[in-house]
């Protein structure tokens, strides 16, 4: 999925650079930057800061991680991970969900759909942030 | 103007869409199911939503998701290209109610012009002569005695088709009894509907339609004809422009009643009026109330562009221009290459192993191939279409010539083999042929 412009090349060096800059400014040991499917973590080593890694979120059309316990999504739409605005979220990293249990709520045209477990474990990746726009086959979360 | 277009369509008419979109500065959202992930005017789009599996129903005729999409990535307007929804009246009246733009005709419009039948009743009182036929048949005695007024032999067609899909023909009475069912049938599976009507079944009639656009604002203007006579199974397989058989009275008369009919309508938008000709008289058979795929043949005569009109138009620009200012110049032809056996038509899906396309002066390509691209096995088999033009016919044909044997597709079976015969059929080259014509032609041996 592309939303908002074209995915610039990535490493983004300037970007790194600026998130290295700020760490050291505050005095910070980690500061992870996500815009839309894209996320960068830049963290404090003993030697100085230096970028863990680029894991660009692998929510690409028509489900690019085929792992058993992807949850993707079945249809369009905005991805809220609550009930409703302030509730605390359906599920949280590390839960162990049992299958058709309510993980998240897909919005579509003012529906709310909920979207169920369909096997049970543990929730090991939360893939999507909340009131992110999700496509049809987007990987929302994984369980373990 | 528009900020960001939605196209809610596939293949080259996608790719045709976002290069319009862009010339004009406006941002794209290109939908697309899984199977079109790698496809070019995906790639090339500033902003791409996957809305469903290969399926049509899921992805391409899925109004919620293609709804949705132009919500969450913030669209003005929805393109809806040509086939999937683009004469779906419902989806057009959605749209609109969801606060986007429909680009295209009133929903009033294309549910008219939807209705075969209905369609054929306006347009007869708009004073255009329309093919002597029957309305809505409901049994075999009501086809009987319509038929017994209209004249054998008889064409059934579904009220609410077009396209040249789920038509039969009955010679006599016993035939007309034999395949009213079976049509009867076919038009609930296509179209949803098995109503049917019966129309005079011409012998050797030339498919000549115009083109017209019209802003909604009282501008109305013809863009001339085109000759789309070569068929098979009702399917168009190369059209040109201008028609070889029509004098320039005639192509002024008929663009005038076109123009005229139109304007009475209030018609926003682009539209072709089919008409089938025999033996010097016109009938109008179907209006199509959106842009077709034989467009750039129109586009190379006229010099203009037609999905840029339909995005002024649909963003409340008046045309800027009258009759007079349209200068019809040269010969256009257009090939349409399909990814199938050149000889049974069998559909050859796969992956384009070499690919080369044809280029120089007047050679126009529209196609979203290229090296490396995997023609999905879902949807139709149009992956090219070859647009020549050229200063004379005959200018055109020697051009069509060139670019067929240079043009290179390789990994599929294309039919590009066909038009090479057939550029060199001397009925052809003489524009000498009529509807039935093609279909003896593959008939013949190779």
């Amino acid at each position: 999925m592309k939303i908002g412009g074209r995915s610039p090349p990535f490493p983004d060096a300037e970007l790194v650079r600026t998130l290295a800059a700020l760490l050291t400014e505050t005095g910070l040991t980690e500061i992870e930057y996500a815009v839309g499917d894209r996320r960068i973590r830049v963290a404090r080593t003993a030697g100085g800061p230096a970028p863990l890694g680029a894991s660009s979120a692998p929510s690409a059309a028509g489900g690019s991680i085929e792992h058993p316990g992807a949850v993707k999504a079945p249809i369009v739409g905005t991805a809220y991970l609550a009930p409703q605005p302030g509730a605390p979220p359906f599920v949280r990293l590390g839960d162990i969900v049992v299958e058709g249990q309510p993980l998240l709520i897909i919005e579509a045209m003012k529906v709310m759909n909920q979207i169920r477990a369909h096997r049970p474990g543990r929730l090991a990746q939360i893939l999507v942030a909340d009131a992110q726009p999700v496509e049809y086959g987007s990987v929302l979360m994984l369980i373990e | 103007m528009f900020e960001k277009v939605l196209i809610a369509n596939r293949g080259e008419i996608a790719l045709r869409i976002h290069r319009a979109c862009r010339e004009m500065g406006i941002k794209t959202v290109a939908v697309h199911s899984t199977a079109d992930a790698a496809a070019m005017h995906v790639r090339l789009a500033d902003e791409t939503v996957c809305i469903g599996p290969p399926a049509a129903r899921d992805s391409y005729l899925n109004v919620a998701a293609i709804l949705s999409a132009a919500t969450i990535t913030g669209a003005d307007a929805i393109h809806p290209g040509l086939g999937f929804l683009a004469e779906d009246a419902d989806f057009a009246a959605a749209v609109e109610e969801h606060g986007f733009t429909f680009i295209g005709p009133s929903a009033e419009h294309i549910r008219l012009m939807g209705d075969k039948v209905a369609a054929k009743d306006a347009i007869r009182k708009l004073g255009i002569p329309t093919v002597p036929g029957s309305a809505g048949v409901h049994d075999l005695a009501a086809a009987e005695a319509a038929a017994s007024a209209i004249g054998y032999p008889i064409l059934i067609k579904a009220s609410a088709g077009g396209g040249g899909r789920g038509m039969k023909v009955a010679d006599d009475r016993s035939e007309l009894a034999h395949m009213l069912p079976i049509a009867q049938h076919e038009a609930a599976s296509f179209f949803g509907c098995g109503e049917v009507y019966l129309e005079r079944h011409l012998e050797r009639p030339r498919h000549i339609e115009i083109q017209i656009l019209g802003d909604g604002l009282g501008g109305i203007v013809h863009l001339g004809e085109r000759d789309c006579s070569l068929q098979r199974s009702h399917q168009k397989v190369l059209e040109e422009s201008p028609s070889p058989a029509l004098n320039q009275e005639q192509r002024d008369r008929l663009g005038a009643l076109a123009v005229a009919a139109l304007r009475e309508l209030g018609y926003k938008g682009v539209g072709t009026l089919e008409f089938l000709y025999q033996d010097g008289e016109f009938f109008f058979i179907e209006m199509n109330t959106r842009l077709q795929v034989e467009h750039p043949v129109t586009e190379m005569i006229s010099g203009l562009d037609i999905v840029r009109e339909q995005l002024r138009i649909a963003a409340g620009a008046p045309l800027g221009y009258h009759q007079a200012d349209i200068k019809l110049c040269g010969h256009a032809i257009e090939c349409r290459i399909n990814a199938e056996c050149p000889n049974t038509f069998a559909p050859s899906p796969g992956r384009v192993t070499d690919y080369h396309a044809p280029g120089g002066l007047g050679v126009r390509v529209d196609s979203a191939l290229y090296q490396g691209y995997g023609v999905p096995p879902y949807y139709d088999s149009l992956i090219s279409k070859l647009v020549i033009h050229g200063k004379s016919r005959n200018e055109c044909l020697m051009r069509l010539r060139r670019a067929l044997e240079e043009y290179v597709i390789g990994g599929i079976e294309t039919t590009i083999p066909l038009h090479q015969r057939l550029v060199t059929a001397a009925e052809f080259i003489d524009g000498d042929y009529d509807v039935h014509w093609l279909e003896r032609f593959v008939g013949r041996p190779a």
